[in-house]
């Protein structure tokens, strides 16, 4: 253990593992309860006390498909999908460009690059609103899209500038020499090396992508809409059918539970990059 | 010269325009009288802020946003520094712990939202149907106005102090062994080395922390909206809530333009104070 020198008592050790349980069930709890209350029929949810033992039924999933629910999924997985290819393809560029070129207009960017971070997003929403509007493009997957990436891009660059320039120059300055072009470079000696923070990047814009809801909200109605919107109206109406919601929300977890348990070295790096930086 | 030009034009190009132009034009719209359906758009100087910080709403709205901003930053940070401190000893299955904790950082904050939302309710929710009944509270939890700030509060530090968490614990694991030795000699007791050794030595991962906090808890819209819309009445309404109600509820656009760039200001202005304190 790097940062502790000091052995623990049985008793301190007996503290530290009851303080961790207290906030595994404070974390898990709510997870856990609409995983349940996902398998348990519309009666079945309203008893209460609650009855642990069920006979659990996937009625609820199966609504999610019939009544034409899929369709949400299908325009989330779309735009994020979408948003992954060109935030990665255009951040990569541009990062490189950047981390490479030195020029005033370089570091004043960076500049606008946080305040986007840092407004408000139902400030953010209104120009882009008014834009998608008068396009007469609202209620499209599109929209979605150019407004996630509008987020996620600058981050992105951000992200992958700072990453580039630690990079050291040798390597690249070898294959300059033997003629390749900065492209030829970019692709064949820099990317391969920076594999792990490409993905970790791809990561974040993932989860920005699926999990977003403003923007999805304000933009799209019915045709374009996406999983959280789908969630949130849901949750809004006043025929509460409590299975079908929570079937929903576990769907909208699925990728969070794929990132916590197969790529977690890559979400924990992205999650902490962008402070760390 | 002229090759890297062709590299740099294209992506730089639809960035910088992607970029410049929502800040811009958010600035130029809150200097309009701009409604939606109205056709008439008329430069108003800076009657926008005016009306906005003379509405009723506003004052209200800075009372809720201070006390839900203050007590979930100081909260999350608090209980993620607590979990990055005992994650950071030598315990058995801690990496499961570790994965465990960071589930709820990279859920939906809709989800996050009706998750509660459904745990609370007075009917079918486990704690608001069953758990407060049986200690003696009937009433509905979010239909209060008091409880539902409460709620609104702790919904957020079980969203976010995951994030907390890892950042911190990240700044931890930074720490070289050797800053110990001095202390171990000195016989300083692990509270004594926390204060005058540990906490220093991660202080920019809290600044940090403590920044992205800051303005993620200020900006903070999905799970309140999902959860109580801002009510009961406007017991909840923190500042993206209140603008979002101008904006899409009231369309008046130039009105919430306003507001966003006032807040966009407070965000600049208190980031920039923790930054500084970090170079110190």
């Amino acid at each position: 253990m790097r940062a502790s020198i000091y052995t623990r008592s049985a008793l301190a050790k007996a503290i530290m593992y009851f303080i961790l349980v207290v906030f595994l069930v404070f974390f898990l709890f709510p997870i856990i309860w609409l995983l349940v209350s996902s398998l348990k029929t519309h009666y079945q949810t309203l008893i209460i006390p609650p009855k642990l033992l069920f006979s659990p039924s996937l009625e609820a999933y199966k609504k999610i498909i019939t009544g034409g629910m899929l369709k949400s999924f299908k325009n989330s997985i779309l735009i994020a999908v979408i948003d992954i290819i060109l935030a990665l393809v255009l951040s990569i560029t541009a990062a490189y460009s950047l981390a490479r070129f030195k020029s005033k207009f370089n570091e004043n960017i960076g500049f606008w690059f946080l305040s986007l971070r840092m407004a408000p997003a139902f400030g953010v929403i209104v120009p882009i609103y008014i834009v998608i509007r008068n396009l007469r493009l609202l209620d499209t997957t599109f929209a979605v899209n150019v407004a996630h990436l509008l987020i996620n891009l600058p981050f992105a660059i951000w992200l992958l500038k700072g990453y580039f320039e630690e990079l050291p120059l040798e390597i690249e300055e070898s294959a300059l020499i033997d003629g390749a072009n900065r492209l030829q470079t970019l692709v064949r000696v820099v990317l391969p090396t920076s594999m792990p923070m490409v993905i970790s990047v791809a990561i974040l814009t993932f989860m920005f992508s699926w999990n977003e809801f403003l923007f999805a909200f304000v933009l799209t109605s019915n045709r374009g809409v996406t999983v959280p919107v789908l969630v949130a109206s849901l949750a809004g109406t006043m025929t509460f059918d409590w299975p079908l919601m929570c079937a929903v929300s576990i769907g909208a977890m699925v990728p969070a539970f794929v990132f916590v348990f197969l790529v977690q070295r890559y979400i924990v790096r992205g999650l902490t990059l962008g402070a760390i930086k | 010269m002229k090759e890297q030009y062709k590299l740099l034009l294209p992506s730089l190009t639809i960035t910088a325009s992607i970029v410049a132009f929502p800040t811009i034009f958010l600035l130029y719209v809150s200097l309009h009288q701009w409604v939606l359906f109205v056709q008439e758009v008329k430069f108003i100087w800076l009657g926008n802020y005016g009306s906005v910080i003379t509405s009723r709403d506003f004052l209200q709205s800075i009372r809720v946003t201070a006390i839900f901003v203050t007590s979930s930053t100081v909260l999350s940070l608090f209980f993620g520094l607590v979990l990055a401190l005992i994650l950071n000893e030598n315990l058995k299955g801690k990496g499961v712990f570790r994965a465990l904790f960071t589930l709820p950082a990279i859920i939906p904050p809709v989800v996050a939202g009706f998750a509660w939302k459904f745990l609370l309710n007075r009917e079918v929710g486990f704690v608001g149907g069953y758990i407060f009944p049986l200690l003696g509270y009937k009433g509905s939890i979010l239909g209060n106005p008091r409880l539902a700030l409460l709620s609104v509060i702790m919904v957020d530090v079980w969203s976010r102090m995951p994030l907390m968490f890892l950042i911190l614990l990240a700044g931890l694991q930074a720490i070289q062994p050797d800053v110990y030795e001095a202390a171990e000699i000195d016989g300083a007791n692990y509270w004594k080395a926390l204060w005058h050794i540990t906490l220093p030595a991660i202080r920019s991962a809290i600044i940090i922390a403590l920044i992205i906090r800051f303005i993620d808890a200020f900006n903070l819209f999905e799970t309140i909206f999902v959860m109580t819309s801002g009510g009961p009445g406007i017991a909840t309404q923190t500042f993206p809530l209140f603008g979002w109600k101008i904006g899409f509820q009231y369309f008046n656009l130039g009105e919430a333009a306003a507001l966003a760039v006032i807040m966009l200001l407070v965000t600049i202005f208190i980031s920039q104070l923790l930054i500084r304190r970090m170079r110190q």
